[in-house]
């Protein structure tokens, strides 16, 4: 295990301590709050209400993918949300304990995986709502749910591995920091986040584009395991997707694992 | 080999950028200008091997490298060059409370706390009363409340607590045990002491040399990063006092074209003694010290007065004073200040002075004429802490009784 460099840091102690982080971001994240964690519900509720009033009111979108458009949207969000928050305080992460690091030794990777905590309970809540909604619109659960595990885990590989490659950066220079809002912004609309990849599933450059993209296929691959019925890409385009989002990741640790032991000195 | 720790020539490199402190510097000349990089070397060359049980004092002035040295010793970072080789588990106390949460409880804070510097959940399960014990009653009055709370003698108590419990081959401790009130003065110095007396190994950086006295065998004495002496404490801390003793803050010049300074004034001599009482190998809080200086001046018929800055090691000017004005001719000028004993806390010292004509302009800034360092001198008391502030005055401060009501 020397890639993880936990030698002379035992791996079960890794683990605790990865799990005592997880639960301080959580414990803490409500605290003097009175609706706790029913915020974790709002965001993504709200968010959805914003979409659909602009879709009946402001333009004229068609909903072509033969669904609920609450349905697409809301599944869409749920997605989008579990992949920008992860990748926004996995990118944090390192600046954010810096305190903590300049003091202290234990294996760097730790604070990296436990800023997803949060992020997976609140997508957890939110996705009790999507199944109120479904029996709402009487929309069937894909009997491929049990697939859904893999997405979620693939998406936080992603989020965990652009992270990495900002939290790793950042230490030093600045800059990086400001990349981070481009990518959650932008990437929420130039991925089929509130429509489905119908709209554009025909054009020349969609191939291409499932491979620079990865949350592509991955969000499409998410309602396909929550959604009955519901097949819009192809299985290689989704293993297209899947697998540039581990290479992502990879990559991410290996320069993460390289700058690690001089974080402190930019710090 | 039987070294515990063996640490073979490290060398730690900081690379300063400094920005040209330039009124134009736009964007472009940024760009375009190669920026001036200044190398470091925190640390040059350190070597040095310990045995199981063997206590390490680590002394030096401030930027001798010390904390950089620690600091590797923990793997919080990595030396440039060299290979630091430790066998057994390590725990580094670099700092008391690291890691607490504001929001979260004492109790909470412990495990938190307790799994960063190392220790695993059964561990701390076991020792929780313990760790409660040793931090205190008031602390197990508030255990469930979030330690943003907390005051900070009880923020202190109950991170030392922690770290107390941990149970390492090799503990690396950073000056922590100037902590808390005397009470827990006295306890945290007893569990070090406890700690000392086993086989555990245990390397301790202080500026207290009294304590590195009581508590280590050896002692490594870094300068600018180098090892100046490594070997048994008494023999080291020998050294140390008497060239700090004969480093006599004393400067002269005989030529006037080699001496510091410009064409109207140049620096002759330059002296600091310090009043040493008894065995005393250096100036303590107790001590006056005496500044003699000597300059030429190069030009007839000038008002002249000196105006000297002491300065504290962090930079903060301590204080400023002028001496009367007269007017001088050609020649040698020479002028003398006392500062009085319980003046100045211990502490490491700056002193820059500069002749100054009209009372108005500078004719030259003698920047670190003297470089002192002031020991730190108690009775009477049990508080071993730093002892805070720049200046340590004895005013009339009395106390009584005035009634025996409540």
């Amino acid at each position: 295990m020397t890639f993880f460099n936990i030698s002379s840091f035992q791996f079960s102690k890794s683990i605790e301590l990865f799990l005592i982080f997880s639960k301080r971001d959580l414990s803490v994240r409500f605290k003097q709050t009175s609706l706790g964690m029913i915020w974790a519900i709002i965001r993504p509720i709200s968010t959805m209400f914003v979409f659909l009033f602009a879709y009946k009111n402001v333009t004229n979108i068609s909903n072509i993918s033969g669904y609920p458009i609450q349905i697409v949207i809301y599944s869409g969000i749920l997605f989008w949300n579990l992949f920008a928050t992860s990748f926004q305080s996995v990118s944090n992460s390192i600046l954010i304990s810096s305190n903590l690091i300049s003091k202290v030794y234990f294996p760097r990777m730790i604070i990296l995986f436990s800023a997803i905590a949060v992020s997976l309970i609140d997508f957890l809540f939110g996705l009790l709502v999507y199944f109120v909604l479904a029996i709402y619109f009487k929309i069937n659960i894909s009997a491929y749910i049990f697939l859904l595990p893999i997405v979620i885990l693939v998406t936080l590989f992603i989020s965990i591995g652009l992270g990495a490659l900002i939290a790793s950066f950042s230490v030093r220079k600045r800059d990086l920091l400001q990349v981070i809002p481009i990518i959650v912004q932008y990437g929420f609309f130039v991925t089929p986040i509130v429509y489905t990849s119908l709209e554009f599933y025909l054009k020349p450059w969609f191939k291409i584009y499932t491979f620079i993209n990865p949350l592509v296929g991955l969000v499409e691959f998410f309602r396909f395991t929550l959604i009955s019925g519901y097949q819009v890409l192809s299985l290689t385009e989704i293993l297209i997707s899947v697998f540039s989002s581990f290479s992502i990741f990879i990559f991410g640790l290996s320069v993460f694992h390289f700058k690690k032991d001089t974080f402190v000195d930019h710090l | 080999m039987n070294s515990i720790v063996s640490v073979s020539s490290i060398s730690k490199k900081y690379k300063l950028s400094s920005k040209k402190k330039e009124v134009t510097q736009t964007f472009f000349n940024k760009i375009f200008k190669k920026k001036v990089i200044d190398e470091y070397w925190a640390v040059n060359d350190v070597s040095f091997s310990l045995n199981k049980g063997d206590k390490l004092g680590i002394i030096g002035n401030n930027g001798a490298g010390k904390s950089t040295l620690l600091k590797i010793l923990s793997k919080i970072t990595k030396p440039t060059t060299g290979k630091v080789d430790i066998k057994g588990k390590v725990a580094s106390l670099l700092e008391v409370g690291t890691g607490f949460h504001p929001e979260l409880s004492g109790r909470e804070n412990i495990y938190l706390n307790g799994a960063i510097l190392g220790m695993t959940k059964s561990q701390i399960n076991q020792q929780f009363d313990e760790i409660v014990e040793f931090a205190g009653d008031q602390i197990i009055k508030f255990l469930d409340t979030p330690v943003k709370r907390y005051s900070s003698g009880m923020y202190v108590r109950l991170g030392f607590a922690i770290a107390a419990h941990l149970d390492p081959d090799i503990l690396i401790v950073d000056e922590v045990l100037a902590v808390g009130d005397a009470d827990f003065q006295k306890k945290s110095l007893g569990k070090m002491k406890e700690v000392a007396s086993n086989d555990k190994t245990i390397l301790f950086v202080s500026h207290n040399l009294t304590a590195v006295a009581n508590l280590c065998n050896k002692t490594l004495h870094l300068e600018r990063g180098y090892v100046n002496q490594f070997g048994e404490t008494g023999e080291v801390l020998n050294n140390y006092l008497s060239a700090l003793q004969n480093n006599l803050f004393e400067q002269s010049f005989d030529h006037i074209n080699f001496a510091p300074g410009n064409d109207l004034v140049r620096l002759k001599y330059a002296k600091l003694t310090p009043t040493l009482f008894g065995k005393q190998l250096i100036a303590d809080v107790r001590s006056s010290l005496k500044i003699d200086l000597e300059f030429w001046n190069l030009v007839d018929n000038q008002n002249l007065n000196i105006s000297l800055h002491v300065f504290a090691s962090t930079g903060e000017c301590i204080f400023n004073v002028g001496s009367s004005s007269d007017l001088l001719n050609k020649g040698v000028i020479q002028a003398s200040l006392a500062i009085p004993g319980y003046f100045l806390n211990d502490g490491n010292y700056l002193v820059s002075f500069m002749v100054v004509k009209d009372k108005s302009i500078v004719l030259y800034n003698f920047e670190e004429v003297f470089n002192f360092e002031i020991a730190d001198y108690r009775e009477d008391t049990n508080w071993y802490g730093k002892w805070p502030g720049y200046v340590r005055p004895q005013f009339d401060f009395s106390i009584q009784q005035v009634s025996l009501k409540l």
